[in-house]
């Protein structure tokens, strides 16, 4: 239009008519342009084949769009929040639809980390044939999409030191009904003959029997720190502690324990302990809404209703070590005579050693500061796993069950 | 377009004229690069306004070419939009942009027959007096305000 009107006072001004034919094709665009002045009425929707999926993993999905009158060009683009990318082709769609037609586009989504996401918005722009009128706005109904964490690669987990009463996995120590042989003893009233050992009993000329241990379930809970976060390239120890939490927790529920979920921190997240697989999505649900809220005040153990801390359970500490409030908290807990270990997801490689000699001597000091407070945490009886780039989480979880075999006792 | 623009021109109209060519394509660039819009007709008015001061400063009796020129402004626009909406990964309709080819050379036809009217009208006037050329002027004065009304309805 600006080309129009400055072409036409022009051609007035200076008295040539070939202004104003230059004006003709523009004005002409225009006129046509605007003839039909009525905003489309657009539906759309995103469909996803799945709301539940594994982070990384593509989700197959569909945009559906209609319209009530015909839109010579109408574009649609998908409002995906971070972490959600289109895995493969275009995120805006561009297409001619006529009055009453419906479409179906497929598109595949990938959440690039764990989380919960709102997605389902569109943008959308309605052009008429020339593209002189648009129309846009915002369509669709925001649907959540729950991307569950990646399990981590873990064949053996940290058996707990105490069992509870119900039948599980877990070899007790205890003697009682069971497949694993424990010791003899003299038979006694009641027993049952099946349990009597034969070739002992010939050689001692007195009945004896064998006696077992019971497969018991145990409680574990699983204690996460989101009081500080490291982030590096894509990646953060936040999120490295809730893969490995997620995956510790599969494993003990697959084994029937009772599994529980502490997030300690700005916010303080629990779930007391349970079992069976109602139990994993509650506690993968619950990881999912894990985030580091800063907060500067102090807390301590005291904040954790007791009922979310069984007696005998184990309690794993799944940590970066970098706040002193939760370190405060482990300690804490091992001194009440919890069965503690800690998986410390190892912020050192997040972090760079500095180009200057001060930062560089910053950096040792700091390795030096995680090294003595490692050993303040073995000297309590605490087991640390070391979970970094250079090892596997079954690896360091192996250091630990070799150093709680070794190092039973400890005295607080 | 600038050389359609200054094909006849002398070269006092050349001297400018190359340079607001240069600024067109300067700022046409820009707009591409950089997907400012705005720059788009700053960019058709500079060559617009190359061609005018050819037709200021030498004063030519009718220029015959008008039409064309207007046409190819038309399609140079057109394209450096296109070209903007065609900016990142976009999912088209087979045909979408034949479709889109075939309608801005339409326009562009339509643009031509409408321009070579007026030039026909304009020669006319040119020969027969004052109250033609007023009736002339009257009538660009009517159909910008038409344009202007029409484009605040539908704003």
């Amino acid at each position: 239009m600006v080309v129009v009107a400055v072409a036409l006072v022009a051609a007035l001004a200076l008295r040539r008519p070939e202004l104003a034919i230059v004006a003709v094709p523009f004005a002409l665009s225009l006129a046509l342009g605007l003839r039909r002045t009525e905003q489309p009425v657009i539906a759309a929707a995103l469909r996803l084949d799945d709301e539940r999926v594994v982070e990384r993993q593509e989700i197959p999905a569909r945009i559906e769009v209609s319209a009530t009158s015909s839109v010579e060009r109408l574009e649609l683009r998908l409002v995906l929040p971070e972490g959600v990318v289109v895995a493969d082709g275009p995120d805006a769609f561009a297409m001619r639809l006529r009055a009453g037609e419906e479409r179906s586009l497929p598109v595949t989504l990938r959440c690039s980390r764990w989380g919960l996401y709102d997605v389902g918005e569109l943008e959308f722009r309605a052009r008429d044939a020339l593209r002189v009128v648009t129309w846009e706005g915002t369509v669709g109904e925001a649907r959540q999409l729950k991307a569950y964490p990646q399990a981590e690669a873990l064949s053996r987990i940290l058996p707990p030191r105490d069992t509870q009463v119900f039948t599980g996995s877990e070899v007790a120590r205890s003697k009682g009904d069971g497949i694993e042989y424990a010791d003899l003893r003299e038979f006694v009233a009641g027993d049952r003959l099946r349990s009597i050992n034969w070739r002992a009993t010939a050689r001692r000329g007195a009945l004896v029997v064998n006696e077992q241990h019971p497969e018991r379930n145990t409680d574990v809970v699983l204690f996460v720190d989101s009081f500080a976060d490291v982030r590096r390239a894509g990646r953060s120890t936040l999120d490295d502690a809730v893969r490995a939490t997620a995956t510790l927790a599969s494993r003990y529920l697959e084994r029937r324990d009772r599994v529980g979920l502490v997030t300690f921190g700005g916010v303080l997240r629990w779930l007391q302990p349970g079992m069976g697989t109602s139990q994993r999505f509650r506690l993968v649900e619950t990881l999912l809404e894990t985030g580091v809220e800063p907060t500067y005040t102090w807390r301590d153990v005291n904040v954790i209703p007791a009922r979310i801390l069984p007696p005998k359970a184990l309690v794993l500490a799944i940590t970066p070590l970098l706040d002193r409030r939760f370190v405060a908290t482990i300690t804490d807990l091992r001194a009440r005579g919890f069965d503690l270990a800690v998986v410390e997801v190892d912020p050192v490689s997040f972090v760079d050693a500095g180009g200057t000699e001060p930062e560089r001597l910053a950096y040792r000091l700091w390795l030096l500061d995680r090294e003595v407070l490692r050993a303040r945490l073995a000297r309590l009886g605490i087991a640390v796993a070391r979970w970094g780039d250079d090892t596997e989480l079954d690896s360091a979880l192996e250091g630990v069950r070799t150093y709680r075999q070794r190092a039973r006792v400890a005295l607080v | 377009m600038g050389v359609l623009a200054l094909v006849e021109a002398d070269d006092v109209a050349l001297a400018a004229g190359v340079r607001l060519v240069a600024l067109a394509v300067l700022a046409l660039v820009a707009a591409i690069v950089l997907g400012w819009s705005p720059l788009l007709p700053a960019s058709i008015l500079l060559l617009a306004a190359a061609y005018a001061t050819h037709l200021a400063t030498d004063d030519p009796a009718l220029d015959a070419r008008a039409p064309l020129v207007a046409a190819g402004l038309l399609v140079t626009a057109e394209l450096a939009y296109w070209s903007l909406e065609e900016r990142g990964t976009i999912g088209t309709d087979p045909g979408e942009s034949l479709r889109h080819v075939g309608v801005v050379t339409l326009l562009a036809l339509g643009g031509l027959v409408a321009g070579s009217a007026l030039l026909a009208v304009a020669d006319i006037a040119r020969t027969d007096g004052v109250a033609v050329d007023l009736l002339g002027a009257t009538a660009a004065a009517g159909a910008l305000l038409v344009v202007v009304l029409h484009a605040r309805r539908a704003g």
